[in-house]
């Protein structure tokens, strides 16, 4: 039995796709450096964090690369399975996620592309917000669906 | 010389399950003096190196858990054989891992820079990447600039699979902190 498809010509513009929300901790943060490779000691050492107090933070920031890959998720929940594919991605980075922040990412339909078979295309602008509604990383994403 | 503190370590060592993870240098300070700086770094030279990244299932697999990942077209093989897919994929984001295993301590080593910060990504796709590819990257100091009192660096990075086809296009941008020998000197000035 085949998923079923998300077709191009069914999505409307201002379509908004189902949020993700997710808390950040130092064990996420620890886990997703263990899993990416990237053991930046500014995400994963809460101790050195505290001493450097980079741009007066004095604590660990979660990657810029888990807050891409959560941006990413809202995508691929949305129509992976369903016959969607990246095109490319965008992202601005504007303020770092903590441990004991929340993060909520969305993104809606902007404008549709039709072009011939399987490679018509939309645009997405995304968002990702913590729990103060701080806008912590914007962006745009191109997807193909058929 | 400045460590990683046992805290850090603990948690590494508590999700450190593949291969990979465990030969890699995951204490950043280590061989931080020999990681290239900005100050150093040509635009239009390549980076990199000739490092290849082997997919096995346990990174993506690590990847996956690593970022919560729930969807079932990363996870599920049944699944992902009824998806247009045809099979199992890694996501889209997995080439975060490929870049720094790849970087190393070598060439590009810069993305390791402790206290390194992540201004934002671009990035086109196009093949994905599956358990059993071997992908490659071929990059280049794409630029860099001085922006509001920071200092960017931007490499463009196009990966390949063990078929030459075209993975990923990413421009990856990190700011750079002032190296050791700068801030002293900043120091000392400000002292005077």
């Amino acid at each position: 039995m085949m998923t079923e498809r998300i077709k191009f010509e069914d999505i409307e513009l201002d379509y908004e796709l189902p949020t993700l929300t997710r808390e950040i901790s130092q064990e996420f943060i620890s886990m997703f450096g263990c899993g990416s490779l990237d053991f930046n000691p500014i995400h994963m050492d809460p101790v050195w964090a505290k001493d450097v107090k980079l741009f007066g933070f004095g604590k660990t920031i979660g990657h810029g690369q888990l807050t891409i890959a959560l941006l990413t998720q809202i995508i691929t929940n949305w129509c992976y399975a369903e016959g969607g594919k990246l095109k490319s991605l965008d992202i601005k980075l504007i303020w770092p996620l903590f441990p004991g922040d929340t993060v909520v990412c969305g993104g809606k339909v902007v404008a549709k592309h039709p072009r011939k078979k399987e490679l018509s295309f939309i645009d997405l602008e995304l968002y990702a917000d913590n729990q103060k509604k701080k806008r912590v990383a914007v962006g745009k994403a191109q997807v193909y669906l058929p | 010389m400045v460590k990683l503190s046992d805290e850090a370590r603990k948690l590494i060592e508590k999700y450190q399950k593949t291969e990979k993870q465990k030969e890699f240098q995951f204490d950043f300070f280590v061989d931080q003096s020999k990681y290239e700086k900005w100050e150093d770094v040509v635009i239009g030279t390549e980076g990199f190196g000739e490092r290849t990244f082997e997919v096995k299932k346990e990174d993506v697999d690590a990847y996956v858990n690593c970022t919560m990942e729930e969807n079932p077209v990363f996870k599920d093989e049944e699944f992902a054989k009824d998806t247009p897919w045809g099979g199992l994929i890694a996501p889209p984001m997995f080439i975060t891992p490929v870049v720094f295993w790849i970087a190393g301590t070598g060439s590009g080593s810069w993305i390791r820079t402790p206290g390194a910060i992540n201004p934002g990504q671009k990035i086109e796709f196009y093949e994905p990447i599956r358990v059993g590819d071997v992908i490659k990257i071929r990059s280049e100091a794409y630029d860099k600039y001085l922006k509001r009192g920071k200092r960017y660096l931007t490499y463009y990075s196009e990966f390949t699979n063990q078929r030459g086809e075209l993975v990923a296009k990413w421009w990856g941008t990190l700011i750079l902190p002032f190296s050791k020998g700068e801030e002293e000197h900043k120091i000392e000035g400000g002292k005077k």
